[in-house]
């Protein structure tokens, strides 16, 4: 019998949380800092924001390998044009994320190719476009600052980047739960062929999960960008692989159809807590990323369905 | 003829929910041929699974050479010098020819390590020219090969591979070797086997019962996982076993009308609902008309590659025809996907629920929604409520056996995963359905409900085109029978309740 | 003569039609999908999947587009022996990742495994940082290395029946970060001159490093042909099921072919670090990259099972040529990753098999 994998994941990854943040506190008492908490909460809006997006297509069973790109050429238009276009610049870099992943979608979709081949490929173009625009970092001017506090500011304990946070979780779980779009980006993940033969649109739900993932990308690329004052053509390169773990390590299954935006919550509260917590008991970021790379691979053995691919390759 | 080469003896084989084989005594005597005939879902292709290690029986003895022998997978099977033609193949298309042919068995021809190319060609070449392939250039990709040819070449790799193991007087399977080939060839196959059985057993499977009974030694009779009868030629000159005898076994007694509930039965609108007016598919059918009425089952009849199938596909959207036309309640329309068929009311229920019908990952909620989401918005957003009573409603309507509708479906027997692929098309409110085999694999009490399923729905106006697992199936539940044959349909029969027709009868029009 | 026709372009179709591996469009319509497009591309992806003509019209191509775009200047001999000592070291490391693509896996750990590599052996050598000096020991501790890291991505998509796209994804992760780790983040000077006479000097007018990508092709072609652990490569792109049943041992192989791979990344690892005499824990970003594209344009299916090492080196030679033709032509350097973009994406688009996709959708 199999097991219902829509529930056990998420219980492991909570546990891993509940696990990490113990272990993590009795390294160093100082991790449940308000200080600290506080600095772990601003990562984890990234992580949250571009695993948000990422989820969208791996639910489908497919990968975005183009966000890290994405999210750099948002922090180079980002900065070139805060100074002049004011907050019209977030609209104008939103956009492009979303029309970067509407053209993952039409090219995975139309000319029918594995999507790691064609996110890499338009990663490529989007990293020649954010280095045609600036070659060097860019860093915002200083008349900005004040647009950029939109990122940056608070409202009173309240820091903006939670506030972001929680409306990015709540724009895609009302997509995920509540829209038809949800359920058929996971009804395609789950069974592609049955859903064909149920008449639903899958090229359209696909492209739309694409240009989700886009627009979680750009949001990350936002703060990211935004909380650094610069931005430069690699900026967003680490999270490819930061948002892929995002997901995985929240028990979404590789092979789509199981998991989701709750999942995917966990996962970026544990990435966040990992990196600082390591980073506080004086692992540097280069042995995160050994420990996080051996994390994701666990955690895509223990979630992947082998079930549904007869031959894995 | 001599000790048989090849025995079984009280073959069981139980798979979850069905008996397989119920003690199936068989034998395979040197230099024959043997015909295996039954219907599908007989046990024929558990059988042969079985004789080729990819199964194992669960009760019983395999006896090769007055030995017995465990055969745990094709590799050991054919160092037993038993070995079979897939019906869909098993060679690799992107390997040449010789490459195949001599696939893990490589090492005669290596000389420093290093394969000898002319070496393998020329006994390539060789063994080829035992099953007639004289002019084919063993370096050929094995994709550019015609069906028949490939069938050759793996009939002359289980021939090298017998010898290679010196087995003696190997036993070669054929699985419907003759539904992928033409006319001409398929003569020119039996004459070819014919030769081999100086040097081997052969054991064929056909559906084409004329074939089967000219060009065997004894056609061995499979029914529901039981031997029924073997028909015997006494000499190899005497006249051929008449195919009624044998389709009188493989169909067998008449169940009782009550089985199928023809009481049930009511007689069809007058409103065409369904009308498909000279529709062909290149290579598979032509000339396809049929009228389906209002609450009208009619059950399409014909073998394998008959072009029933693709006829299925075609109305409901998962093929395109390449001609004719397809007009619903007198609407023409064209279906370039599901998507279409499904607009104006046509569903179908797919023969492999698991690929192809379900998600089987996804709770009962999800697979019985899936068509409906639009009506359970409210505003732009799914209501819970609505998904849950939607859910409820249709679970209780077709007797779904769930402990909740948040198991995923892949936990629920193959009855109930069926109920539900039924239900999820009821809640679309299709007018039209196609049922491609509903009995598949599910056990007698689930079979029985569906039969009453069908039927009710057929009372309520709902017209059904049904193809089943057996013909007794098919003439029981139909209110008339399309039977198809190579491509084209070639008679109609009425089956009103009380007078149906005997099978012997249809089976006479299908093959 | 044989009794059985052969399938001529023009023989009557089967009586029945849904034989297996029978040409596409019944199989698009099968799989429900019709499409005009592809029907209309079949032609050219024949002309494409078979062997490796279509790679020289396209290099061919190349050269007429930059001999024309350049004035002839492209075509000098300088210029044609600049292209070969740079195709040299991507040839190699497409001669590797193309082994693990024929058996239809995948392998993304290219680059963390070359800087790993790179990394150790430039503590090594004769250096500016510590003071071991193994010579040319250091050429089969570096391939060791690569091995092992691909022994480990084989084991990983065997016997934890992992998909080897993510397990690799996973191993870059973890050989990158090693790098970074064991090297500190530092740029080491390699002060053995030897290596740097070999990785940049000429042999009768050929530069070594497109000597030494020859020696590599040679001996894969031979195994790819001549071996029967190549030709259970191929039967296992071909169809992984039916090769395990025709006996192969399917998971042996596929680790036996990570390794390799592995351990020819560890031969570029060194090739590359030589050519600039330094060695640092970037080294390999920007390697998968291209080679990933040249195996797409040489014409090996990522669906597995087509092309070889010809394809592999004529790839290179394309990608190679094209990002040349792009400087001669004063094309900015930032155009180049657009351009090997999209020529992935087409390329793909062009071989793949689609009836074989398994897991990526």
């Amino acid at each position: 019998m199999k097991r219902s994998r829509l529930v056990q994941p998420l219980t492991i990854s909570l546990a891993l949380l509940v696990g990490l943040v113990g272990v993590f506190t009795l390294g160093n008492p100082s991790f449940l800092s308000a200080y600290n908490v506080s600095t772990i909460l601003n990562a984890v809006a990234i992580l949250l924001a571009v695993g948000l997006g990422q989820v969208c297509v791996i639910l489908t069973g497919g990968i975005d390998l183009s966000v890290g790109s994405i999210m750099s050429l948002v922090s180079v238009v980002l900065m070139m044009t805060v100074g002049r276009l004011g907050y019209g610049a977030y609209p104008l870099v939103a956009l492009i994320g979303l029309f970067s992943g509407l053209l993952n979608g039409l090219i995975v979709s139309k000319l029918k190719i594995p999507s790691f081949i064609a996110t890499l490929g338009t990663q490529g173009v989007l990293v020649s476009i954010a280095y045609l625009l600036s070659a060097g970092p860019l860093t915002a001017a200083e008349d900005a600052y004040g647009v950029l506090d939109f990122v940056n500011g608070h409202l009173g304990p309240i820091q903006a980047t939670w506030i972001i946070s929680a409306v990015m979780l709540a724009l895609y779980y009302a997509m995920q739960r509540f829209m038809p779009l949800g359920r058929q980006i996971i009804y395609i993940g789950a069974n592609e062929r049955m859903s064909w033969l149920a008449g639903l649109d899958i090229d359209r739900a696909r492209i739309l999960a694409f240009a989700f993932s886009g627009f979680g990308a750009a949001v990350a690329g936002i703060v990211l960008s935004a909380t650094l004052f610069s931005g430069y053509p690699t900026m967003g390169l680490p999270y490819v692989l930061n948002s892929i773990a995002v997901v995985v390590v929240g028990g979404t299954a590789m092979t789509g159809g199981a998991g989701g935006v709750l999942n995917t919550v966990v996962g970026a509260v544990i990435m966040g807590v990992i990196q600082n917590g390591l980073t506080v008991i004086g692992v540097d970021v280069y042995g995160q990323q050994v420990f996080l790379g051996i994390l994701v691979i666990i955690a895509v053995a223990v979630t992947f369905d082998r079930s549904k691919v007869a031959i894995i390759k | 003829m001599g000790e048989p080469v090849l025995r079984l003896r009280g073959i069981v084989k139980r798979f979850p929910g069905v008996v397989a084989l119920r003690g199936i005594d068989f034998e395979v005597r040197p230099h024959e041929i043997l015909g295996l005939v039954g219907e599908n879902g007989a046990g024929k292709s558990t059988l042969m699974k079985i004789l080729v290690g990819l199964e194992r029986p669960d009760e019983g003895e395999i006896v090769l050479r007055g030995r017995p022998v465990v055969l745990d997978g094709p590799e050991t099977a054919i160092r037993h010098g038993i070995g079979m033609v897939f019906q869909e193949g098993c060679m690799i298309p992107n390997l040449s020819v010789l490459d195949n042919l001599f696939l893990c068995h490589e090492d005669g021809f290596t000389r420093f390590g290093l394969l000898s190319p002319r070496a393998m060609a020329e006994r390539a070449r060789e063994q080829l020219a035992v099953v007639g392939l004289t002019d084919l250039d063993p370096r050929q990709q094995m994709s550019e090969l015609s069906p028949a040819r490939k069938q050759m070449v793996e009939v002359a790799r289980l021939l090298w591979l017998s010898e290679l193991y010196q087995a003696q007087n190997p036993t070669l399977i054929l699985d419907e070797p003759t539904t992928v080939l033409q006319e001409g060839e398929v003569r020119i196959l039996f004459s070819l086997l014919a030769k081999l059985r100086e040097r081997a057993s052969i054991v064929f499977i056909s559906h084409r019962l004329e074939e089967v009974v000219q060009h065997t030694d004894r056609v061995y009779v499979l029914k529901d996982g039981e031997h029924v009868g073997t028909l015997e030629r006494p000499a190899p000159d005497a006249p051929a076993p008449e195919v009624p005898g044998v389709v009188r076994l493989m169909v067998g007694h008449e169940l009782s009308a009550e089985h199928y509930r023809e009481s049930m039965q009511t007689e069809p609108g007058q409103e065409v609902v369904l009308r498909a007016r000279g529709l062909r598919k290149t290579g598979a059918f032509r000339d396809f008309s049929l009228d389906l009425h209002a609450g009208e089952i009619v059950g399409l009849v014909g073998l394998l590659g008959s072009g029933k199938e693709e006829v299925c596909r075609c109305l409901t959207g998962a093929e395109r025809p390449d001609g004719g036309s397809i007009e619903v309640r007198g609407q023409r329309v064209r279906f370039a996907s599901p998507k279409d068929a499904i607009a104006v009311g046509v569903g179908c229920v797919p023969i492999d629920r698991r690929s192809d019908g379900l998600a089987t990952t996804l709770d009962v909620a999800d697979n019985v929604n899936l068509l409906v989401l639009r009506r359970l918005l409210a505003g732009p957003f799914l209501s819970p409520r609505r998904e849950r009573e939607s859910a409820e409603h249709w679970v209780r309507e077709c007797l779904i056996k769930a402990p909740s509708l948040r198991t995923p479906c892949g936990n629920l027997s193959g009855g109930n995963q069926q109920k539900l692929v039924i239900a999820k098309w009821l809640a679309a409110q299709v007018q039209v359905l196609i049922l491609d085999h509903p009995t598949r694999g599910i056990d007698v009490g689930a079979k029985d409900e569906i039969y009453a399923r069908i039927r009710t729905l057929a009372a309520s106006g709902m017209s059904l085109l049904i193809m089943c697992d057996t013909l007794e199936e098919d003439i029981g539940l139909s209110n008339r029978l399309v039977v198809m044959k190579d491509g084209a349909i070639v008679r109609e029969i009425a089956c009103a309740p009380r007078r149906k027709p005997p099978p012997v009868e249809v089976v006479s029009y299908v093959v | 003569m044989s009794p059985f026709p052969s399938t001529a372009p023009g023989a009557p179709p089967a009586r029945h039609p849904s034989e297996k591996g029978g040409d596409s469009s019944a199989a698009d319509a099968r799989e429900g999908r019709p499409s005009a497009l592809r029907a209309a591309l079949r032609p050219a992806l024949q002309f494409v999947s078979r062997g490796i003509y279509g790679q020289i019209v396209a290099l061919a191509l190349v050269f007429a587009i930059f001999a024309v775009g350049t004035g002839g200047g492209y075509l000098s001999l300088r210029n044609v022996l600049t292209i070969l000592s740079l195709a040299g070291i991507p040839m190699i490391v497409c001669l590797g990742i193309h082994l693990v693509i024929i058996i239809g896996a995948m392998d993304l750990s290219t680059e963390g495994v070359i800087s790993l590599c790179a990394v150790i052996c430039g503590f090594l050598i004769k250096n500016s940082f510590t003071h071991y000096d193994i010579g040319f020991w250091v050429l089969p501790v570096s391939v060791a290395i690569g091995a092992l890291a691909g022994l480990v991505s084989g084991v990983l998509s065997t016997a934890a029946r992992m998909p080897s796209f993510i397990a690799t994804l996973g191993i870059w992760w973890v050989a990158q970060g090693l790098s970074v780790v064991v090297g500190r983040g530092n740029s080491v000077k390699m002060l053995d001159p030897r290596f740097q006479t070999i990785t940049n000097g000429d042999t009768l007018g050929l530069p070594n490093t497109i000597l030494i990508a020859l020696v590599f092709f040679a001996g894969l072609w031979v195994m790819q042909r001549r071996t029967r652990f190549g030709r259970y490569m191929y039967a296992m792109g071909g169809d992984e099921a039916l090769a395990r049943q025709a006996g192969i041992k399917v998971a042996r192989v596929k680790v036996l072919v990570f390794t390799l791979t592995g351990a020819i990344y560890g031969f570029a690892a060194l090739l590359l670090s030589a050519r600039l005499a330094a060695t640092n824990p970037r080294i390999g970003n920007g390697q998968l990259f291209p080679s990933m594209t040249a195996v797409a344009v040489g014409g090996i299916s990522l669906s597995g099972g087509v092309g070889g090492a010809l394809n592999a080196v004529f790839g290179a030679l394309i990608v190679v040529a094209l990002n040349d033709g792009m400087v001669l032509m004063k094309i900015s350097p930032y155009v180049q990753n657009a351009v090997n973009g999209i020529v992935l994406i087409l390329a793909v688009a062009l071989t793949i098999d689609r009836r074989k996709i398994g897991i990526i959708k």
